[in-house]
Order: structure tokens, then sequence, then C-alpha cells
């Protein structure tokens, strides 16, 4: 089923307006507000591989889509129209952040960022190659992991004082154990196949109090798609995710120490919760020296990830320039320090 | 009046020139040791040209720091201690530059129990002290342990020469004009004549420091360039229900190691000390 969103003044196709959070008429400029919006995808059931084939509600033509593509706009009418078998049952999102950067805010952001390269070589600064920026819904599960930690350390205070002609070396050993309750909220992992893991990783954090219950007009306009991976697929990443933090917390209540010998460790991490969401990615592909460049930007605060590239003649000025700087400042200390200039 | 002023003159004559005399005479008289004679190879370890070239540079050298660079070796010393050896030579035969039990410098090695004891009369007690004395024995030995006896005196003149040039400067509050690298080096930075010689002031060192400097920066500049993860453990942890449920610190025993104090101004056993002669000097002792 094609969900396609037109104007009840003039029948004109409507888009998501990332300003207002509303549905907009670009002909006519009546909004709608999608909060209201009904719709229930969650218990209105398709059957999967019900259709192979979609065709645009608007003009009728072949919409060109892929497997995962769940929103999309039709190549022909360029009308926004959003696929709701892909988005209902089991592949039905439960929250989703609509973009608040638009298209021209984010051509204009990313601009503003290639300037800022200290690295990047002057043809890319001007940032006039962007190919395509494309609005994409990316799907992630949120989870909310419960750890169950229990430590058991032995651990050594020492304490050195001197008497009369001796130094005294005091070392006191404890037996020391710690049962920590650990508690992580939406930790944010990208279920999509398409995209870089490191990258999505790099956008965070996403405002969560941006959450809204998903509607399908957030959609209308940008592309979204299903998810690859299921929840279960990705615990391990998730709790992957969080053990570089249980550790620094475990750590962070065996203070006090001189040294600390952990001789039992038990984690437990449970997935409490998770849900399905969409969260708003711009990619930017950009052509430089014949090859491409893609970046990718959080819709929703504007922090631009991805590898620029990398111009040798400023790197080597700043690396000369820094050398150069550093050799001079130890030559000034050594001066000071009656070492002589040269 | 002339006449009493001629006597009066003749007479001041003779009174200087009794004054000039007399501690020559009396040194003459108290024994028949050549305090120009800084080499005693009582071991016979250096050839009669090495010992005269040695002669020829402790005499040189301790022209320009009045001091006696004394050289002894010795096969046995009558069963006593090196230190004692070293300092009933320096009362019975009073050496020095210019005058008896003056500025000397005494390096003595035995060749029975491979003792190796360095000592500073005077001037050189001043300017060679313990922690410099430990120095240019621990240049020297191990010249001394290969045999290469030769080179080990040298050395010692040589660098006991360029100590002296330079007053020690261990008065925490001293102001002086050559570096002091940082207490926790100690001698090796503050003390020596040589902290020219600190890698420090290698233009090297500080050639390769600037370029890895440069490097790190540069490549941390790089790096951050693809963006970086801003967010860390608090980011998702809900603080509420985060926390440490129980916990026990339990003591279950304690050991105690002692150890001597070092002293600080002997690191060998071996300092300075007082003759008994009452001549105080600084020292350093070891094997080699």
């Amino acid at each position: 089923m094609i969900l396609h969103y037109k104007c009840p003044s003039c029948g004109s196709d409507m888009g998501f307006d990332s300003e207002s959070g509303e549905l907009s008429c670009q002909s006519c400029g009546r909004h709608e507000t999608i909060e209201n919006y009904p719709e229930d995808l969650l218990t209105s059931s398709f059957e999967a591989d019900e259709a192979n084939e979609y065709h645009c509600e608007n003009c009728g033509a072949v919409l060109i889509t892929t497997a995962e593509t769940a929103a999309t706009s039709c190549s022909y009418c360029g009308a926004g129209v959003v696929i709701a078998d892909r988005l209902s049952g089991h592949l039905a999102p439960r929250k989703v952040i609509p973009f608040t950067i638009n298209k021209e805010e984010a051509t204009k952001a990313f601009q503003k960022w290639c300037r800022k390269g200290l690295l990047t070589p002057k043809g890319f600064m001007t940032a006039d190659r962007i190919k395509s920026i494309t609005g994409i819904y990316v799907p992630f599960w949120l989870f909310d992991l419960n750890s169950k930690v229990q430590v058991n350390a032995a651990c050594t205070k020492v304490r050195t004082y001197t008497q009369g002609e001796y130094i005294y070396t005091e070392t006191r050993y404890y037996d020391v154990f710690r049962d920590i309750n650990l508690d992580y909220i939406k930790i944010p992992v990208d279920a999509s196949e398409k995209m870089n893991d490191g990258l999505m990783d790099k956008l965070e954090p996403y405002p969560y109090d941006q959450l809204k219950d998903f509607k399908t007009p957030y959609l209308a306009g940008y592309i979204a798609e299903k998810y690859n991976y299921t929840d279960e697929e990705l615990l391990p990443r998730a709790k992957d995710r969080i053990s570089g933090y249980i550790e620094s917390y475990i750590s962070s209540t065996l203070t006090g120490y001189h040294s600390v010998n952990v001789k039992n460790k038990q984690i437990d991490t449970r997935n409490v919760n998770s849900f399905y969401v969409l969260l708003p990615v711009w990619m930017v592909s950009y052509d430089y020296n014949k090859s491409e460049h893609t970046f990718a930007m959080n819709g929703q605060t504007g922090k631009i990830v991805g590898k620029p590239p990398i111009s040798t003649a400023k790197v080597a000025g700043w690396f000369s320039g820094i050398a150069a700087g550093t050799f001079f400042a130890l030559k000034c200390v050594s001066y000071m320090m009656g070492g002589g200039f040269w | 009046m002339r006449g009493s002023f001629v006597q009066k003159r003749s007479l001041l004559f003779f009174l200087m020139t009794l004054m000039l005399l007399l501690p020559l005479g009396l040194s003459v008289k108290a024994e028949t040791f050549d305090r120009n004679q800084y080499i005693y190879d009582y071991a016979k370890l250096l050839t009669d040209e090495e010992a005269a070239e040695l002669q020829i540079l402790a005499s040189e050298l301790g022209k320009e720091r009045e001091t006696a660079f004394t050289i002894i070796t010795l096969n046995e010393t009558d069963g006593k201690d090196i230190v004692q050896y070293v300092e009933d030579f320096y009362d019975d035969n009073a050496p020095g530059y210019d005058q008896p039990h003056g500025n000397t410098a005494i390096l003595a090695i035995n060749m029975q129990e491979r003792d190796v004891y360095l000592a500073g009369f005077k001037k050189a007690e001043q300017y060679l002290d313990d922690g410099r004395m430990d120095q240019i024995r621990d240049k020297i030995t191990p010249d001394l342990s290969e045999g290469h006896y030769f080179q080990a005196f040298s050395d010692y003149i040589n660098t006991s020469y360029e100590y002296m040039g330079n007053e020690p400067n261990d008065s925490p509050n001293g102001s002086s004009d050559y570096g002091t690298g940082g207490s926790s080096e100690g001698y090796n930075s503050y003390d020596s004549g040589t902290n020219q010689e600190n890698i420090f002031f290698q233009w090297w060192f500080q050639l390769i420091a600037s370029f890895i400097v440069g490097g790190i920066v540069v490549a941390i500049m790089a790096y951050r360039s693809g963006g970086r993860v801003t967010v860390d453990a608090r980011t998702y942890m809900d603080s509420d229900q985060s926390k440490v449920i129980s916990m026990y610190d339990n003591y279950v025993r304690q050991t105690v190691t002692r150890q001597k104090k070092p002293s600080n101004n002997s690191s060998n056993g071996g300092g300075g000390g007082i003759t008994g002669g009452g001549h105080s000097h600084s020292g350093s002792r070891g094997k080699f």
C-alpha cells in the first residue's frame, strides 16, 4: 500500500516541513498537524511481499525502490510517497525524530563546515561540488540495557614512613566487593546495512526529547528505510558499546587504593527494552578529485562527520610550522636554562 | 734621621724575608716530601713515559686550578683501609699546590682489595664534593677494571680540572649562571660543569622532539577532521538507577618492610670525613 499526501485545499503534493514540524503544501501553504493524523499501522497487517511493484498514487508510474526503501519520492512526478507495508506490523517504528534542518540549511551548514577544515585542500573548502544531499530516516534500535555487576578484588594501600635510620613500607591488603546495578537507556544502534557503523556512532547524540510517536507523514519528501537487522541481532553490538562504560564505572568505584587486582568479575547485561526508531540523517555526497566523499549530518543537531580529503601541502605546512615553533621554543628554554642558544 | 730610616727599612726587609722564609724553612724541615710530584705509582701500573706524561698534565692543569691532582697506586696498604691511608698520606706528607696541607685532590687505588678512593681537600673539597667525586669515579671505574690505568688517570685529572673550574651550586637559593635542570635529576644536571652535555641542550634532540610534536599534532588534526565521538559513559546512563547496591572493603592483613635510609653524602659508603690531623675532606669510594 502506498501512502501519498494530497493537499485537501488545492490537491497539490504535501511534504514534511522541518521548520514547523508539520505537513505543508508548497502550492497553497496549507499546514496540517501530524500529531493528530489518523493512522494505525501497528495493528494493520499487510502480507509480506504482498506486492513487488508499487505504483505512484499521484501519477501511476512504477516506483523504483530497493527492498529496504520505506519512503521515497516518485522519480517521475516528485511526489513524496510512503510504502506503508514496509512500515507496518513488526516493521512499524515506535518513534521518530523528525528533521529540523532542511535541505538548504544542511547545504549551508556543510559548506560552512568545509571552510573550517584545517587540513582540507583549498578546492574542497569552497564546497561547490556537492553531488547530492539526501535526507534519510535511518533505522535504529534503541536499547534499554540493565547490567548487574559483581566485582571482587584484592586491593592494597601502601604507606611509607621514616623512623630512625629506616624507611618503612607498610602494605595493607583489603578484600573488596562491589555489587553494582547499571541502567543504560536508549543506546542507539544503527540497523541499516548500508550505513557505516562508525560514521553513525559519531553522529550521536540525538536529542531524545524530540522523539515523536511515529506517523507516516513525517517521512513525506524524505527517504526512509526499514531495518535490516532485528534487535536480537544487534544486541551484542549494543552490549559491546556499553562494555567500556561499565568498566570505567567499576574502576570509579574502586578508588583510594594503590593497586587493584580484580579476582572475579561478573557482568550480566540484559535487554530490558528495545524499540525501533527512525532518526534523521543528511547524507552528503561530494565529488572531489574524481573520488566521491560521503558525509553524514545529524538532521537534528547539525553535527557533521565523515573523512574529508586531506591536503598534503597543508599537512606539510602545519607540520613544519609546529615543528619550527617547537624547536624555537625548546631553544629558548634551553637558553634560559643556561645551555646556550646553540 | 736618614740613617735611622735606612735602618728601619732594612729591618722591615729583614722581617719580611724572615716571614717569607719561615714557612719555607719549616716545611723543608718537616719532610723530604716533594710537593711537586703528583704521581706515586707504588704498584708500578704505569710505564715511566706514562708517569712522566701524567706528571706534566697534573702540574699544568694543577697550576691553573691551584690544586695538586695527586695519584697514588698501591699494592697493599699495610692493613689500613684505603680511606685511612689517604687521610694519613695527607696528614703526614702535607701535599698541596702552593703550601703544605693545601688544595689537593687524591686518587688512590689499592690493587689488592681493588679499592678506588677519591678525596678532595681544601678548595678541592669544596669544588670536588662527594657528588662530583662519585661522577668522576663512575667515569673512570670501567677503565680501571679493564686495566687502562693511564686512560683512567688522565680522565681523572681532566675531569677534576673541569669541575674545579665551576663552583658547585648546592645552596638552594644560590644564584648561578649555569643551568639547574630540575632537582629530580640531582647531581647529574646541576652540579656538573658538563651540563652542556645534557641531552636537552643537544640540537639534534631538540630537532627530533620538534618533529615528534609536529607529527603528533598533525596526526591528531587529521584524525579529528572526520568528526569525533561525542558521547561518553554518562550520556546514556540512567543515573537514578545506576548505583552500587552493596559493597564492603574488608581489611585482611598488612606487611611491613623496612629499608635503610640512604645516606645523603656518601653514595658508596665512603664519602668524605676528617683526617686524624683534623683536615676535613670530600670523597668517593668504590671497587673496580
